[in-house]
This record gives C-alpha cells, structure tokens and sequence, in this order.
C-alpha cells in the first residue's frame, strides 16, 4: 500500500518536474501554429537552448542570464525557421526538420567542452519544508521556471483572445487572405511568432539543462520538442489546454522511472516508450481523416 | 467613435466624396493588364465596372485599393491627388472593398471580425465594451442585423456577405468597391443587398463601384457604367443611354461581332424529343447522404435519376452541397448512406467501375480537383487511359511515347496554348486547363455519362460557347449529362431538365423548356 | 491572379501549340534539367563554403580541414572503401524518405525502421543458424524488408485511416522501435556474456553478410553496397516507368484528382511505404549480418537521420541518392580525422549536415529564378 502512495506521489512529481519543459515546447509550438507554420525544429531550439543556459550560467555564474541567453538563442533559430519556411516553394515540414538537425548539430559542437564542468543550477523553491517526510519535501520542491510557464500560459491565452497582435496573429494563421485583405503583414506577424515560440522552446531546454536533470549532456532531450507537435494537436491549440496535456505528458514520463524506484525492474524500457506512445495514441485518437479537427487554424499544412 | 484617426478626413465622415481614376496602367512584367483607363465617380452614385473574365476589372480595383500600386497613373479621392502605396491608404481615405472571396476569419466571432477590422484595434482589447459599442451601432446605423456572438464559419453565405458590408459600414468607408457581390447569394438575397446600398447612395451616404459581369445588376443598379477589355477601355457612359446590345458589343469587340450576344438565343443544336422517362436510365442516386469538410452533413437524401440522351442540370447557389455531391460522384469523398447505381448496377467509383460504366467526371477549379500541377500536359491528359494498350504494355510498363502521341491530337483540337505536351500542367493558364481537362474527360475514351461542374468558370465567351457546345455533342450521342452550376443563364441554355438544390436537398424539379425563373429563385433561397 | 491568367487562356481558333519560343535548341531541351543539376550543386557549394567559414571561427583553416576531408574519404583507396562502407546503409536509408515523397508524403522514420529491420534479421539468423549462407541471407533479408515495411507502413495506414500525420507519427515510431531494442537485448534477447554494451546473441558466423569480391581480389567492402545500388534501379524504374509509378506519382501531385481517375490511394501508399520501410530494414539487415553480427543499441547509429538528408538533397529521385550517398558517406567517414587532425568534436559533421540541409532547402526556392535556364 505504501509503495502504491509513494509511486502515485513519485508520479505527480513527476508531472510537473517532467512536464514544464512540455509546458513550455508546446506554448511555443502553439503560438507558431496559431500563425499559421508547423515547426518541427522545436527540437533543436531546445537542444540550443539547454546548451546556452548551462555555457552562459558556467561562465556568468548566474542561471537566470543562462535562461535569457537560451531565449536568445531559440529566437534567432526562429528567425531563422521564419525566413526559410516562408521563402516560395519551401516547406515549413521540411525546414523544421533541418532545423532540428542544424540545431542540434550547434548544441552537440559548442556543448563538447561543457559535458564535464559544472553550472549554478536554478533554485527550487521547498513548497513542501512544513513536512519532515524527505520524499514529500522532494516531490514538493518546484522550480520557479513552473510557475512563470503557467503564467506563460494563461497570458498566451489571453494575449491571443484580446489584443491586437493575438489577433493578427489568429488571423494570419486562420485565413492568410483575409488577413492580407486587413493590410496584415503575414512575413512579420508570422515571424514574430516564430521567434517567440522558439524563444519559449529554449527556455525549456534552459530548464533541462539546469534545473531537472541538471546538467549538459547530449541525450538530455528525450524528443520533448518534437512531441510538443502532437501535445499541441491534443489540446487544440488552447495555451491553457497545452498545461494540461503537458502535465500529462510528464506523468507519463516519469512511470518508468517511478515503478523502477519503487522496485519494480519489468517492462522498465518499454515504460521509457510510454510518452512516444500515449503521443500517438492520443493522436490517433484526435484526428480524423474525415473532418479537419476543430480548433485547428486554417492555414495550416496548407503551404500558404 | 473615432475610428479614423487621421487628421484631415474628417470632410469623408460626413459626405461621400468622388473618386477619380486618371490613366491608370498596371503591368506585370511585360503583361499589361491595366492600360491607361481612366473613370470617374461622382459623389452618391453608383459605377459598374463590367468585362469578361480576365478584362482588367480586378486589377484596377486593386490598384486602388492599394494591393498592388499601379505603374502610372493618378487616383483622386475628393478632387485631390493621393498616393495609394498599401491598402491602409485605401483606407485612410475612406475606401473600403467587400471582396468576392470572403475576409472573414473564419474561427472568429463577427465582434471580433469587425474589431480586427479597425485600423485602430487596441493594443489590448476591451471586449465588454467593444460589444457594448458594437451593439449600439448595430442597433443605430446598421441597415440590417447580423448575429454578433457567432463565428464567421457558421454564418450562411448571404449573411457572411451582409457581414463584409457592414464591415465597411463600421468602418465610416464612403467609396465602396464591391467585387461580384452576388455571386455568392440567392436572387432574392441579392436584390435586397443591392436595393439597400442603392439606397444609401441615393441618401447621400456612399459612393459605389460595382464589379459585375451580369447586366441585369448594371441596370438595376448601376448610373454609369465602365466596360473593360484586355485590360483596355473598351466604353464608358451612362447607363440610362446605353442598351444590351451595345455593352455587349463592347464587352466582346469588333472581332467577335459575328458571335453571340450573351441574351441571343443558344447556339445549342436540337433538343432530343422522345421523352426522358422512354430512355435508359445511366445513373440513378438513391437516398444520398455526404458530410462536409467540419463532418455536418452537406448533402441530405438527395435522390434523382439521369437518363442517357439527356442533359440535367442542378441549380442552386454555391454552397448548398453541390461540390460535396460531385466528391461523392467524383469518388473523391465517401458518402455517409445512400447509393450510386450506373446502368443499374452498384456503382463505387473503383478504376474498373469507372472503365465499365465509361463515367468522367470533371469537377469545379480543375487545377485543384483534377489535375496533378507537377505532371506534364500529357501525362494529365493519361488519367483515364494509362493502364490500357497502348499506353501501357502488360498491364504495367509504360509506353511514353504512346502517352505522348495521343495527346498530341488532343492539344491540337482543344486548342490547348501549351509549349508542349511534355510541360507541367500547372504552367498552363487557367482556361487552358480547364481544355485540357475537358479533353481528357470527353475525348480519350468513350463516354456514357459525364459529369460536369462550373464548366465554364473563368472562360471567354467564345470559349464558354465550345464548352457548351461539347456537352450538347455528347448528349446528342447518346450521353447522359449531369451539370452542376450556379449560373443559372448557362443551365438554362443547355439543359434538359433541372433540379435545384438549397441546404442540401433537392427542392424543386422541372423540365427546362417550362422553367420559370422566378420560381427556380425562390427555390434556390429555400423558399416555396 | 486567377483573372490575370484567364486573360491569357487560348482563343478558339488561334493554333494549338503556340510558337516555340526563340533560343538555342540545346537551352530548350536542357535547361530544367541542368537547372535541376546545377542548383543543387551550387547549394553543395554555399553550404562548403559557409562550413568553412564555421572552421575559420574556430580557429581552424578551412583548406586544411577540406584537404583532410578528402584524403580521409576519397583521398586513398583505403579511404574510399571506408566510405563506401557507410554509402551502402545511406542509400537504403534514404529511399525511405524518398519514395513516400513522390506521394507527397514527409516520412522520417528511416531510423526507426533500420532498427526494426535489423531486430527481424537477427531474428531470423537466430531462427536458422545451419541453413545454407545463401538462403539464410535472403531469409534475414526478407525479414528484415517485412519488419522494415510493417513499421513505416503502421505510419502511412494511420495517415490513410486516421489523418495522422505521417511525419510526427514516424518520428514516434523511431523512439518506440530503440525502446522496443533496449528492451529485447536487455531482456528476451540478452545475451548473458554481453555486458558493457547489451547485445543479442550473435547470428553464426557462417551466414555472415560477405564482403565484395573480384576474383581473387576482395574488397573490405560487403555486399551490402549491391544491395543499395540494385535497390535504387529497381525503384527508380518503378517509380519511373510503370503504371504503378504513373498512379504513385499522380496521388502524390493531388490525391484528390488521383480519387477522380479511380486510382487506389490507399493501395498504392500502402504498398510504397511498405517497399520504403523495406529498404530501411534491409539496411538494419546489412548492418546486423556484415558489420555488427547481433542486434545492439549501434543499430541506432544515426545512419536513419542521414538518410533523410540524402533523400532531400537528391531530390527524392532514386538514381540521385547513390551519388549523393557517396558523398555523405564521405564525410560521416572523415570525421574521426577532424577530431584526431584539428580537434574539431565528432558532432562537426553534424553541424555540416544541417548547413547542408539549410541550404538545399533554401535553394529549393531558387527554382526557376535565373532567366538563364528557362526554355
């Protein structure tokens, strides 16, 4: 019975320890959907961005210039994933793919020297210090990169219902014409979009990088920024929906690791796929081959 | 309110101003679609701006509208020069356009279309006093309501058009540029928006420029008019002086004098006599049933039978499940329950159905439903026939030079301005497609039923002639025809018989020769 | 726009084809296809050029580093056959991006679908360790191809029935399969004796993919290479010239005009993604049977990735992919002399693979700009 409690607690843990680089992957994929490009480089500005904030918080000494410089960083690979994907006869598909390789490729290079040195890591903050059980105060111990992701999220979802830049925005990615017929500049708004949702995938590498597992190495990303694609579709482009789908994802993330704590070694890699596969699961489930889904901006995958 | 802010327009709030074009050019690369036209309109009346497809009439417009600038020329608003660079100066100035293709967002709310729509949305908005505001003018100045709450994606066509109007309305435009306003409504629908704008100007409230192609709207409508041809100025005048016949002769020019008048009888060969019910049935749709693309049902019990020898046609404003229907007949979309029978037999859309029934189908916008862009004009042209000797050895190795050769007479007799058969479709023109498609879908292999959609969309005269003059060829052949159109004219002109269709469902049926217009109208709104 | 182009559709009567434009006969006939050739070799070079300027600031001269480039790949006949080694996989890898492509279809699980292809051939050789080498190697083959073909057409039957899209859906499958690795050489498969890095048990060393010889004289590389080569021919000419190719291609222009001629989308989707799946599992099949003799994480090499690559710059033409396998696989093969010669990390390749595809993608819109190769 204790194991049960201390699996279900290790989980919910989990959830939030696991979820908020989800969390803040899919507010950024959301905002660049929303204008109307799928970025599948998502990846690579996490890569990047992990690999910035832990250089620059070993070199400065600080992780919060760490977080920024990540932001920094996945807003220039945006910029750069804006340029491309809207030059004619490319695809944003593709690009992000590139993108994915070609970031990686500059977090793996310039990251080389950082695998061994050690970085200030962020600070949790102890929610659960009134209990004298370690496991309580462990699971309870939360990064102030959480809840600065959830106010990310509601303010994304009032930032696009109720100001001028949110609605060009839901705009240019519903209906590119109309939006063309408003005077809307597509280019920018949709690369302003960009910039912003590869900053935010950056700064959930900052927080892989420095705060949960804590350190660089080369495996740290286990594909969030990819499944932040399909975490997206789940919550139907709703930024308050992507918190949820997120601390379901890291749920699911940490079964494995959880049971395997808890002492129980069966099935521990396939648990590692479980994420991959509740991804899929929950997209073959949402989507439909006969109705486009509800929610989704129109000019998606349209190539407009 | 004070939704234009800029400092010397206040003198366009109160009254229409005039507009007047000055030799305006527009060329695209060595192109000219635009050449030295120049109009002029005075304050409170309306301008209609009639051509044929591909006349000049859209570009113009958009040069005023600041879409593209034109390459020489002067527009003057209120008898002062101005630069027009990008539509926010269209809009300074107090011009708004309402667009043949809607600019609503579709997953918005009209609220928030029309705030979207200010050129001074706030940086952050206030949406309960928005809809506070919005609801006083509605209740105020707007000539006719629309639901505010909705999204644009669940409004019916005629109020998405009555929405883009009111738009401008909100916005204090005085000079409105309608482009085809009524394409997209029911006779009855039109005549109510058109009646209420002409009311407007006539109180002194706008100034219009109507693009059109119908001449019923020009008179009804319009005080002067302005004819376009190969983007030249083919007439000007008012509207009071001129007849049918001379817009015409404009329209078409000297060359094409010999050819028919749009209101000249058709050109159509006899009608077969014996009546339908003695003739073969080819293809009957029982009980047919389709979902649209947001999974609501779009076509509804739909039931008729098609006999060989015969032309149907089915009538109805775009939208009411007419594309959905053709997928279904396309077999390009599956239908939710019902059948398709041809020559009584079940029929599903399979290559080899296709084959043994000889049934084609050539749908709407062929660049986009039947046409693969990348592929070359022969190739295109092989769709119906690539697995069969010659084109294909053994059932499965292909004869290129076969593919070729039989294109080749094809392109020659439909007229097909291409380099080669060997160019990628998409390089062609839209009319040029539209042939080449017709050529596959009529002269490849033998037909017994054709169905065909919009036919005619985007072409000439001339070439809207040969269209129909095709079809009526294969229905004196002994091919049952389905034409599916929301050109009421041309279905009248060509068919047999019709049907009209409105929310889905077939509502009316009669025989050609005795259709009365007026009825078949207020059918196609969903009434009677 | 669409009235601007009307205005120029045909006028009854005027003649079909209209006048060949004036110009050497040469440029007419040639110009999209030395467009198609030099565009992307032009690409090749930006994206050299930019890597060296990416050597320079590391403080390394970027002759120098192609200089070792070379030698270390095709400088010495010992050089080439390394390359040639990972030329092979890259080939096979590639074709399964590049065939659902021409169904207009983005598919990234290569990686994937090696792993699984060499989990089948493992499978297999264990089955049948006393068989005849030669039917032993096509039984591990087929395995292989079918593990392979089955996985990537999982992705394309849920696009099919499902609406998912495929390139997510692969990439998922790519982590899934090395889950289902880890735990099949930590588990069911593990072989005790494996214990730094676990592995299955070996396939017999009789059934052995063997290396390519002329007469007496043989080469380090294996057959692997013919696999890849005869896979290429094969599918170009099917994707080229028969019926089958014709319907694949028209689909991938517009499946909805493919539904019009009655074409079978799934069908034919079904099939070439199961035939791209197949190449990709006959890689993990040569890797497994000529290079590791068992099933282990190096599966997982990163030769899936690369293949995506390839199949982008080729162009997605089959043909293509062999001369640009060649490359690549040059300069996977020269990257342990980067970090011995100039100190440069083992992810520099990596760096230059993504300049590559940054670049080729750019110049996918510089099709039909110069005025120089228009018919």
């Amino acid at each position: 019975m204790e194991s049960f409690w201390l699996v279900t607690l290790a989980i919910l843990a989990g959830a939030v320890r696991g979820g908020t680089p989800f969390l803040f992957v899919s507010l950024g994929e959301c905002l660049t959907e929303k204008s109307g490009k799928i970025n599948l480089g998502q990846e690579g500005s996490l890569l990047a961005g992990a690999m910035t904030a832990y250089a620059v918080s070993h070199h400065s000494g600080s992780p919060w210039y760490g977080v920024l410089a990540a932001m920094g960083t996945g807003m220039a690979l945006g910029l750069l994933f804006a340029w491309l994907a809207q030059l004619p006869r490319t695809n944003d598909i593709a690009v992000g793919i590139a993108l994915m390789l070609f970031g990686s490729g500059i977090a793996f290079f310039f990251g080389k020297p950082y695998i061994q040195p050690s970085a200030p890591l962020l600070p949790g903050i102890p929610l659960g210090a009134w209990s004298s059980s370690s496991q309580i105060q462990a699971a309870l111990r939360i990064c102030p990169l959480f809840f600065l992701g959830l106010l990310t999220a509601f303010f994304l979802a009032w930032f696009l219902r109720s100001t001028r830049w949110g609605l060009q925005i839901r705009a240019a990615g519903d209906q590119p014409s109309a939006a063309r017929a408003l005077g809307i500049s597509l280019k920018s708004v949709r690369t302003w979009a960009a910039m912003a949702g590869s900053g935010l995938a950056a700064v959930g590498g900052s927080y892989l990088s420095l705060y949960y597992p804590g350190a660089w190495t080369e495996a740290i990303s286990g594909g969030q920024g990819l499944m932040a694609v399909a975490l997206v579709i789940f919550a139907r482009w709703d930024p308050k929906m992507c918190l949820v789908a997120s601390l379901l994802f890291g749920g699911a993330q940490s079964v494995g690791p959880a049971l395997q704590a808890a002492g129980i070694q069966t099935g521990y890699y396939l648990w590692n796929a479980s994420p991959y596969v509740l991804t899929l699961i929950v997209m073959i489930i949402t989507c439909s081959t006969k109705k486009s889904l509800a929610g989704a901006p129109g000019a998606l995958a349209t190539g407009e | 309110m004070t939704l234009i802010p800029p400092e010397n327009l206040e003198r366009f709030t109160q009254a229409p101003a005039s507009l007047e074009l000055y030799r305006i050019t527009k060329k695209f690369g060595d192109f000219t679609a635009a050449d030295e036209i120049s109009l002029t309109v005075p304050p409170g009346t309306v301008h209609a701006l009639l051509g044929e497809n591909g006349a000049g009439k859209s570009t113009l417009v958009k040069c005023v509208m600041g879409f593209h600038p034109a390459t020489s020329g002067e527009i003057m608003v209120g008898g002062h020069v101005q630069e027009i660079q990008h539509p926010s100066d269209a809009r300074k100035y107090g011009i708004g356009m309402v667009y043949q293709h809607f600019t609503l967002v579709p997953s918005m709310t009209v609220t928030e279309n029309l705030v979207l729509s200010r050129p001074d949305v706030p940086a952050a908005v206030n949406w309960k006093q928005e809809t506070a505001r919005l609801e006083e003018f509605m209740a105020t100045e707007a000539p006719f309501k629309v639901p505010l709450h909705k999204r644009a994606s669940e409004l019916a066509a005629g109020e998405k058009q009555k929405t883009e109007i009111l738009k401008q309305l909100y916005l204090k435009s005085r000079i409105l540029i309608l482009d085809e306003p009524t394409s997209v409504l029911t006779p009855a629908e039109a005549t109510e928006v058109l009646a209420l704008l002409r009311q407007m100007t006539v109180a002194g409230k706008l100034s219009i420029i109507i693009i059109t192609h119908k001449f019923r709207e020009v008179f009804s409508f319009a005080d002067d008019v302005t004819v376009l041809r190969r983007g030249k100025l083919a007439g000007q005048g008012k509207v009071k002086e001129l007849d049918r016949d001379t817009l015409a002769a404009m329209m078409m020019g000297g060359a094409s004098e010999a050819k028919r008048a749009p209101s000249a009888p058709p050109a159509t060969g006899p009608k077969p006599t014996a009546p339908a019910s003695t003739r073969r049935t080819a293809l009957r749709v029982k009980q047919l049933s389709v979902l649209g693309d947001n999974g609501i049902t779009a076509v509804k019990d739909v039931s008729f039978e098609l006999a060989a020898g015969e032309v149907l046609g089915i009538a109805g404003v775009a939208g009411n499940g007419q594309r959905e229907l053709m997928e279904v007949l396309g077999g390009q979309r599956p239908a939710a329950s019902g059948t398709l029978e041809a020559h009584d037999q079940p029929y599903r859309g399979t290559r080899r159905d296709i084959l043994t029934h000889q049934f084609h189908t050539l749908p709407e916008e062929p660049l986009r439903n039947a046409c693969a862009p990348m592929l070359s004009v022969a190739e295109n042209i092989a769709l119906r026939t690539f697995d069969q000797p010659p084109q294909a050895r053994w059932k499965w190795l292909l004869n290129f030079r076969a593919i070729r050769k039989s294109a080749l007479p094809l392109i020659e007799a439909y007229s097909i301005k291409t380099r080669g058969p060997d160019t990628p479709i998409r390089d062609l023109s839209g009319g040029n497609v539209q042939r080449a498609i017709l050529a596959r879908e009529l002269s490849t292999r033998p037909i017994k039923i054709l169905v065909v959609s919009e036919p005619c969309f985007g072409l000439d005269f001339a070439a809207t002639d040969f269209v129909h003059q095709k079809i009526t060829e294969a229905r004196d052949r002994g091919v049952a025809v389905l034409v599916v159109s929301s050109d009421l004219d041309e279905l009248l002109k060509i068919t047999d018989r019709l049907l009209v269709m409105s929310g889905g469902t077939i509502t009316y049926e009669t025989p050609t020769a005795t259709a009365d217009v007026a009825v078949i109208g207020s059918h196609m709104a969903g009434h009677g | 726009m669409a009235e601007l182009s009307a205005t120029s559709s045909g006028q009854p009567g005027s003649p079909g084809l209209a006048a060949p434009t004036p110009g050497p006969r040469l440029k007419r006939a040639w110009g999209p296809a030395f467009e198609a050739i030099l565009v992307p070799l032009g690409a090749i070079l930006l994206a050299l050029v930019l890597f060296g300027l990416f050597c320079k600031a590391q403080g390394q001269d970027p002759f120098k580093v192609y200089a070792s480039i070379y030698k270390a790949s095709f400088g010495s006949w010992f050089a080439f056959q390394n390359t040639l080694m990972r030329t092979a996989p890259l080939m096979l890898t590639a074709l399964c991006t590049a065939l659902p492509a021409r169904l207009g279809m983005i598919v990234i699980g290569n990686e994937g679908a090696l792993v699984m292809g060499g989990i089948g051939a493992v499978i297999a050789g264990l089955a049948v360790p006393a068989w005849p080498p030669h039917l032993a190697l096509g039984l591990m083959a087929l395995s292989g191809m079918i593990w392979g073909g089955l996985w990537i057409s999982l992705s394309a039957g849920l696009r099919q029935y499902r609406g998912v899209n495929e390139t997510i859906s692969s990439l998922l499958l790519n982590y899934i399969s090395i889950a289902i690795l880890n735990h099949l050489v930590n588990g069911p498969m593990k072989d005790p004796s494996s214990l730094n890095k676990p592995s299955s048990f070996p396939i017999a060393e009789e059934i052995m993919l063997g290396r390519i010889t002329f007469g007496d004289f043989t080469m380090r590389v294996h057959w692997g290479l013919g696999y890849g080569l005869v896979a290429c021919v094969i599918l170009w000419f099917l994707m080229q010239r028969t019926t089958f190719g014709y319907q694949a291609r028209f689909i991938g222009a517009n499946p909805k005009a493919a539904r019009l001629g009655g074409l079978p989308v799934n069908r034919t989707t079904l099939i070439t993604c199961f035939l791209a799946g197949g190449c990709a599992g006959v890689a993990g099949m040569v890797e497994v049977a000529a290079v590791h003799g068992r099933a282990n994480e190096s599966l997982a090499a990163g030769f899936g990735y690369a293949g995506i690559l390839v199949a982008f710059v080729a162009r997605f033409h089959p043909l293509a992919i062999v001369p640009v396998s060649l490359l690549l696989g040059g300069i996977l093969a020269s990257s342990g002399i980067l970090q011995r010669a100039h100190k440069l990390p083992d992810s520099t390749s990596l760096v230059f693979q993504g300049l590559v595809f940054l670049v080729i993608l750019f110049s996918d819109s510089l099709y039909g700009r110069f005025k120089i190769f228009k018919p």
